[in-house]
């Protein structure tokens, strides 16, 4: 039991003996004060009566002035231990008879005395002095004069503070008895509450229960009351186990890496999948372990992004590699999320780490499809492009055999015709002439070159062309795959406007791609479209996502960023689709000088 | 199966749907060929943005017998059709504006008998042509290049083969 259990029962005793102890003492100074008064009054009535007996005794000697006889009648006084002197003295106060125990001297003056008063008592010094005027037939003809100690009193008093003392001391003893007999109904109960608690709290056993009490007083019901809550505490403890062991078991059955930190990015928990893929244990991987599991060269990476998270509090999206168990590395695309209080106090982080190796293959192998289907694409539109004029050839040389007198005429026109088909090729193996390395391109260039190729569909449709951008727009890049970019966004662009409807290229030079402080080159395609609803915005950019279903694939676009993102370029859509006044705009960012190690 | 019609003089076109083709003897059934002008020529209305593609075949056309006329878009060629009644249109089909398969379409409810025939340089143009089909609108396409030797007889059978 700790000190302060102990002072309960020790504060209960001292109270019972102080409680006691006190009023055993103010009964005794009652008791005291009572006698000490009484023995004063008695010891005034018991001299008096003695000096009465003095004076009738001496009133003949004093008459015939016989001292010798009064002397005799004060020896009486011997039979009085206490009677230091007594003396009898004639009306003018002079010495008549005396008596004297020992050596005691008689006192140098009688206590002021007038005589019409009957006696006069005074205590003083520790002594008892009384004087009575001796009558006779109504007259005053003496003095007795009685001086004694207190020694009777005192011996009194001290018999009787021996009495109290030893009486207060068994009645204490008699109280502590009592009191820890009695102590015992209300502080044992208590003490045992408080032994049960401790229990509890040192064990975190909540199985434990305190002794019921046997009265049902305040400590009864505290006692229930405890043990209540301690139920109650239990309930809660096993359905937050439940809870809890539910949890693991998802989380252990989901095919992601799964686990959990503390508001400080200590990492305390991870799900089985997460030790079966890396071959950790947890000893390892716990806190900031997991960087083990890490690609080196990506790891500074993931660990400032971390931080930033941790941090800001915002949630945490990265695809970095993790090292499985047999030593190769997968791509994960990890997300994890701040879990928070009432208060909107971070506690937790959950993250979960999604194998997409898979994915990003086919993704690429997608690409790569793509790529051919729109190679496939481009190829027919080349023959068709082709297919034309060489119709319109071979129709003029037939009509020029058959009609010998037109034969110049018609010859050419089949030059004209035959330079058209010149042209086309001359553009399209702009598409096939790509080079591994990036080199210097010139972006009005291509962007010529791609109006030419679809200058006759925007012919078709009529389109009001505007193009607003100079000559020299130097960056390093890939031509082929700018090419295709511009391809791309050229022909939505032709496929979004109608009849009559108008299209704006622009090329400029413009301040950071990235806030790296390079210069980039942005390029914008603005069509009078019927623009894309806020609701599509944000898919145009999925795979197989279209809304033409008869002339697109949905890949276009994807395509497309895939391009930007691999020259470190970005995409930007704007779009209004206010009737009579809708637009799309698609602008192109890329950065002037184009580094090949960072892709 | 070429014709056994002459460009000169011949006397009449057959006029035609596809299900009254016989083609082991590429003759008509007799009743349909009634109502037909024996007397005029066979009317060939050109249907191509091309303006060089749509006059050299004219003038081809024009050359072996025929009455050609050309147009440069599907609306003009509608417009035409409801006044000139030509016997064949010959279209492109990846045009501006009306696709040279909707402009079949809207020719064939104005003259169910008059002979569509399609040609393109594009292969994507096989797609359309199915999809017409699966919606019931059958049509016979000639890929360009053409030579014209070919192009004419296949008016005259009143034919394509099929694509």
């Amino acid at each position: 039991m700790s000190r302060g259990m102990r002072s309960i029962s020790r504060r209960l005793t001292a109270m019972n003996m102080l409680v006691s102890g006190v009023a055993l003492l103010l009964a005794s100074a009652g008791f005291f004060a009572y006698d000490l008064v009484t023995f004063r009054a008695n010891l005034i009535t018991n001299t008096s009566i003695q000096a009465q007996i003095i004076g009738s005794n001496a009133v003949s000697p004093l008459i015939f002035n016989d001292a010798k006889s009064a002397e005799n009648t004060l020896l009486g006084m011997r039979a009085s231990p206490h009677v230091l002197y007594a003396g009898i003295y004639n009306i003018n106060g002079n010495f008549f008879a005396g008596y004297r125990r020992g050596q005691q001297s008689p006192p140098s003056s009688l206590p002021p005395f007038a005589s019409q008063m009957n006696q006069v008592s005074v205590f003083s010094r520790g002594r008892f002095e009384l004087v009575r005027p001796i009558d006779f037939q109504g007259k005053p003809v003496g003095i007795v004069y009685i001086q004694s100690d207190l020694g009777a009193m005192n011996d009194r008093l001290k018999s009787y503070a021996i009495i109290l003392f030893v009486i207060l001391g068994i009645s204490l003893i008699a109280a502590l008895l009592l009191s820890r007999i009695s102590q015992r109904s209300i502080s044992a109960p208590i003490l045992r509450l408080a032994e049960t608690a401790q229990l509890v709290s040192r064990k975190r056993d909540y199985f434990v229960r305190a002794p019921a009490a046997v009265e049902h007083d305040e400590v009864g019901v505290l006692v229930n009351a405890f043990n209540e809550m301690l139920g109650e505490i239990q309930k809660r403890d096993s359905a937050l186990e439940e809870s809890e062991r539910q949890f693991r078991n998802l989380a252990d059955s989901i095919p992601q890496l799964a686990w959990m930190g503390e508001a400080d990015g200590n990492l305390f928990w991870y799900n089985r999948r997460w030790y079966e893929y890396t071959g950790t244990s947890p000893e390892q991987v716990a806190g900031w372990g997991w960087e083990s599991v890490h690609d080196p060269k990506v790891l500074p990476k993931v660990v400032e992004q971390w931080r930033s998270s941790i941090q800001s509090g915002r949630p945490f999206e990265m695809i970095f590699p993790l090292r499985g168990a047999d030593g190769t590395f997968r791509d994960f695309l990890t997300l994890a999320l701040p879990i928070r209080d009432d208060h909107g106090k971070i506690v937790r982080w959950f993250g979960t780490n999604t194998d997409v190796t898979g994915q990003r293959r086919s993704e690429e192998a997608l690409r790569q499809s793509e790529k051919l289907a729109a190679t496939g694409r481009l190829a027919a539109s080349i023959a068709h492009e082709i297919n034309n004029p060489l119709e319109a050839v071979i129709n003029l040389v037939y009509l020029a055999k058959k009609q010998p007198d037109n034969v110049v005429k018609y010859l050419n026109m089949a030059e004209h015709e035959l330079e058209r088909i010149a042209q086309i090729t001359r553009n399209t193996l702009g598409f096939y002439r790509d080079s591994a390395s990036p080199i210097e391109v010139d972006v009005s260039d291509i962007l010529q070159e791609v109006i030419s190729l679809y200058a006759r569909k925007i012919q078709f449709k009529n389109i009001k062309l505007r193009s607003e951008f100079g000559d020299g727009i130097k960056i390093v890049a890939h031509p082929g795959e700018i090419r295709q970019i511009f391809a791309n966004l050229i022909a939505n662009a032709i496929e979004a406007v109608s009849e009559n409807g108008s299209l704006a290229i622009r090329a400029s030079r413009v301040h950071a791609v990235n806030g790296t402080g390079s210069r980039a080159v942005r390029i914008t395609f603005l069509d009078n479209g019927s623009g894309i609803a806020p609701e599509h915005r944000g898919k145009i950019f999925e795979p197989f996502y279209t809304t033409k279903k008869d002339v697109g694939t949905g890949l276009g676009l994807w395509l497309t960023t895939g391009l930007i993102e691999k020259h470190n370029g970005r995409l930007r859509v704007r779009s209004s689709v206010r009737p009579g006044n809708s637009w799309t705009a698609f602008s192109v960012f890329l950065p002037e000088g184009f580094n090949t190690t960072t892709i | 199966m070429i014709s056994t019609w002459h460009a000169a003089g011949f006397p009449a076109f057959p006029l035609f749907r596809d299900s009254d083709w016989n083609p082991t003897d590429g003759k008509i059934s007799p009743e349909r060929s009634e109502g037909i002008d024996h007397d005029k020529k066979v009317r060939v209305l050109v249907l191509d943005d091309e303006a060089v593609i749509a006059e050299t075949v004219v003038e081809i056309l024009r050359q072996e017998g025929f009455e050609a006329r050309s147009v440069p878009n599907g609306s003009a060629a509608i417009e035409l059709a409801l006044t000139w009644q030509p016997h064949v249109v010959l279209s492109d089909v990846v045009m501006p504006g009306i696709n040279g398969i909707d402009t079949g379409i809207q020719i064939r409810q104005i003259i169910p008998e008059c002979k569509i025939i399609l040609f393109s340089g594009q292969a994507a143009t096989v797609d359309m042509v199915e999809r017409a089909r699966e919606q019931g609108h059958k049509f016979d396409i000639l890929a360009k290049p053409i030579r014209p030797e070919q192009l004419v007889s296949i008016i005259r059978a009143g034919f394509g083969p099929s694509s």
